[in-house]
């Protein structure tokens, strides 16, 4: 296919979970690839993202146990947290999987190009190598992964040294002794997560009236809320950041709830409060490129308007997430060397490593109800469940939502041990149209957490065995 | 100072409060004439909330909910099960017990008195009253049930 003129068949814009996967799979199905990236591949997700701030919540969490031992009959004198070595193991994880992610692209001979592109004609780039060397790329067809950008909301002080995003937060020199987090999503709440287990006393701050809004069902997002302030987290909702201002060595964040102000006074401030499409000076929209606000709009193939250009991942907005850009990925790739497939959007899991974690595939109990479906909501709570017992870790609940009548799960809604791993069974449900009695008649094995999927679905039929009813 | 009715079953002591009235279900409510003729403070009576085990999370209808007798009122999650507990009267809740958010545990602590769920403005209590149980008929029917149980395990 490929024709001479071209230095590619297939040219990738962007070198993250996306635009890297979506190189392999255009490799593997005989194209010659040639994949460009300003900074190290893995993009946002595996060097400042995702797999960074695993690190830190699997470490922390680790502190957290560790400082439980004497409930398991295990004896720690000493616990603490080294944060040079934390932050040296989680430099070695990313290199390594950096370099893991840089030899499948060499295994697969897809090209490296690094440097900044911008867009000169609609099949060729101009790379800038940052060094004074620019070159030029062009390909039959392209793939457009350019990922997202912190979004920073025009807040007066939001420049201060002690104010950081998600990246500078992921650099621990010292723990804070205080702390506010603006923003109460995913982000944000992984965070505050991680700066509690290592000591310092959190403030959340949520403009919306809930946190985690959009990410996971109402109801699992109002006990996790609940359970994070009973444990002295100070969780607001409603309240919206006027200000930040330093006063000596003291950051102040005035918010505002109700027409009522309140400052709050901390020593680190982080701001979470989303991600853009990172679409800005790549000349998108002088080529014609037809963008949807930041985001790059796509049909149900991931084409965008332009002839043989294909766009994916965090750019194209929606879900930003790296899982969902690695489907895109790979229904792009397909798409870019002759196939037609097309994306689906149903059943993408929604995982989130706050402390208990939460998980979420498919409807929401509201988005249910709101499709004017006849559902039925059954939930099984892990204090019921005997090996999230022996773990010591029992709070939260596995809550599926079913269709009526036949009971094909919609959604699957989770808090508790590990269910950003359990969440996998949930999704295989709403994927493949199984029902709760599908589920229910599945041996699970035990004793397991996901007996706790079992004892949900047993519950469509009100027919739970391991819980006491009256 | 509100005085019970007391029974041992095996090694638990179950007490039932004399001033107020109960559903076979296990819910009390009390009358809170006279400053209030139309006002109904609800809650779980000593021996749900024993049999029940320690409760983890409360979640009680917010006020402005209006629910027919028999309609659940409040759902309790405990460490061994989950909870819905029909309203012993029909009514509008005015009040929510606000120490549930953060201190649950006040309903096994203190069932008849801090750990009370809601207060009901009725609509209904005159004939809806007549249908709930005296202390002592609730009593002797908890104690059957309880020595049912007993036999059971």
């Amino acid at each position: 296919m490929s024709a001479p003129q071209y230095n590619a068949d297939v040219a990738v814009l962007g070198g993250g979970p996306g635009g890297y996967v979506a190189a392999l799979v255009a490799a593997q199905r005989g194209a010659r690839v040639i994949l460009i990236e300003k900074e190290r591949v893995g993009g946002t997700c595996l060097n400042v993202g995702c797999i960074p701030t695993k690190v830190l919540t699997s470490a922390t969490e680790f502190l957290v146990r560790a400082k439980r031992a004497g409930d398991f009959g295990v004896s720690i004198p000493q616990v603490a947290a080294d944060l040079p070595a934390l932050m040296a193991f989680k430099r070695d994880t990313v290199d390594q999987l950096v370099g893991g992610v840089e030899q499948l692209l060499k295994s697969r001979k897809v090209t490296l190009i690094q440097g900044t592109a911008r867009m000169i004609k609609p099949d060729t780039f101009s790379i800038d190598d940052g060094k004074g060397g620019r070159q030029e790329v062009s390909a039959q067809r392209m793939i457009l992964a350019p990922g997202s950008i912190t979004a920073t909301p025009p807040i007066p002080g939001s420049n201060l040294p002690g104010v950081v995003t998600s990246t500078g937060a992921l650099d621990i020199e010292t723990v804070p002794a205080r702390m506010v987090v603006i923003g109460g999503g995913v982000i944000g709440l992984e965070f505050a997560c991680i700066y509690e287990a290592l000591g310092s006393q959190l403030t959340v701050l949520e403009m919306t009236p809930a946190i985690l809004l959009g990410a996971t069902d109402e109801a699992i997002a109002k006990r996790l809320h609940l359970m994070l302030r009973r444990r002295g987290m100070d969780v607001r909702t409603g309240a919206v950041v006027q200000r930040i201002e330093r006063i000596g060595e003291t950051l102040r964040v005035f918010s505002e709830t109700n027409g009522a102000e309140t400052a709050t006074d901390c020593e680190l401030v982080l701001i979470a409060t989303g991600r853009w499409p990172n679409t800005q000076g790549m000349r998108f929209s002088e080529l014609g490129l037809r963008m949807n606000g930041r985001a790059i709009a796509v049909d149900e193939q991931l084409a965008t308007n332009l002839p043989n250009v294909w766009a994916i991942g965090d750019a194209i907005g929606g879900w930003m997430l790296a899982h969902k850009a690695m489907v895109d990925g790979r229904v792009a790739a397909e798409n870019a060397t002759g196939g037609q497939r097309q994306v689906d959007y149903r059943c993408v899991p929604n995982v989130i490593f706050t402390r208990p974690e939460v998980a979420s595939v498919g409807l929401t109990e509201a988005q249910a109800r709101a499709a004017g479906s006849k559902i039925k909501v059954t939930q099984f709570p892990f204090s019921a469940n005997p090996r999230a017992r022996i773990l010591g870790e029992s709070d939260g609940m596995v809550r599926l939502i079913c269709e009526g009548g036949s009971g094909r799960v919609l959604g699957v809604h989770m808090m508790g041990p590990h269910v950003t791993d359990l969440i996998a069974e949930g999704a295989l449900a709403v994927q493949t149209g199984a029902t709760a009695d599908d589920l229910a008649w599945t041996t699970h094995a035990h004793p397991t957490l996901p007996e706790a999927m079992l004892e949900a679905a047993l519950g469509f039929r009100d027919a739970a065995i391991h819980i006491h009813s009256r | 100072m509100t005085e019970h009715l007391e029974t041992t079953v095996d090694k638990f002591t179950f007490r039932v409060a004399k001033d107020r009235f109960y559903t076979a279900q296990g819910a009390w409510a009390f009358w809170m004439k006279p400053e209030a003729p139309n006002r109904i403070r609800i809650g779980l009576t000593d021996y749900l909330q024993q049999r029940s085990g320690d409760v983890a999370f409360a979640t009680v209808q917010p006020v402005g909910t209006q629910l027919k007798e028999g309609e659940s009122i409040a759902e309790i999650e405990t460490i061994k099960t989950m909870l819905e507990l029909p309203s012993p009267v029909s009514g509008t809740v005015v009040e929510v017990n606000p120490a549930l958010e953060m201190t649950p545990e006040v309903i096994n602590e203190d069932p008849y008195g801090d750990g009370w769920l809601a207060v009901v403005e009725t609509t209904d209590w005159d004939v809806e009253r007549m249908t709930l149980l005296e202390p002592d008929a609730y009593f002797s029917a908890m104690q059957t049930e309880a020595h049912e149980e007993l036999k059971k395990q």
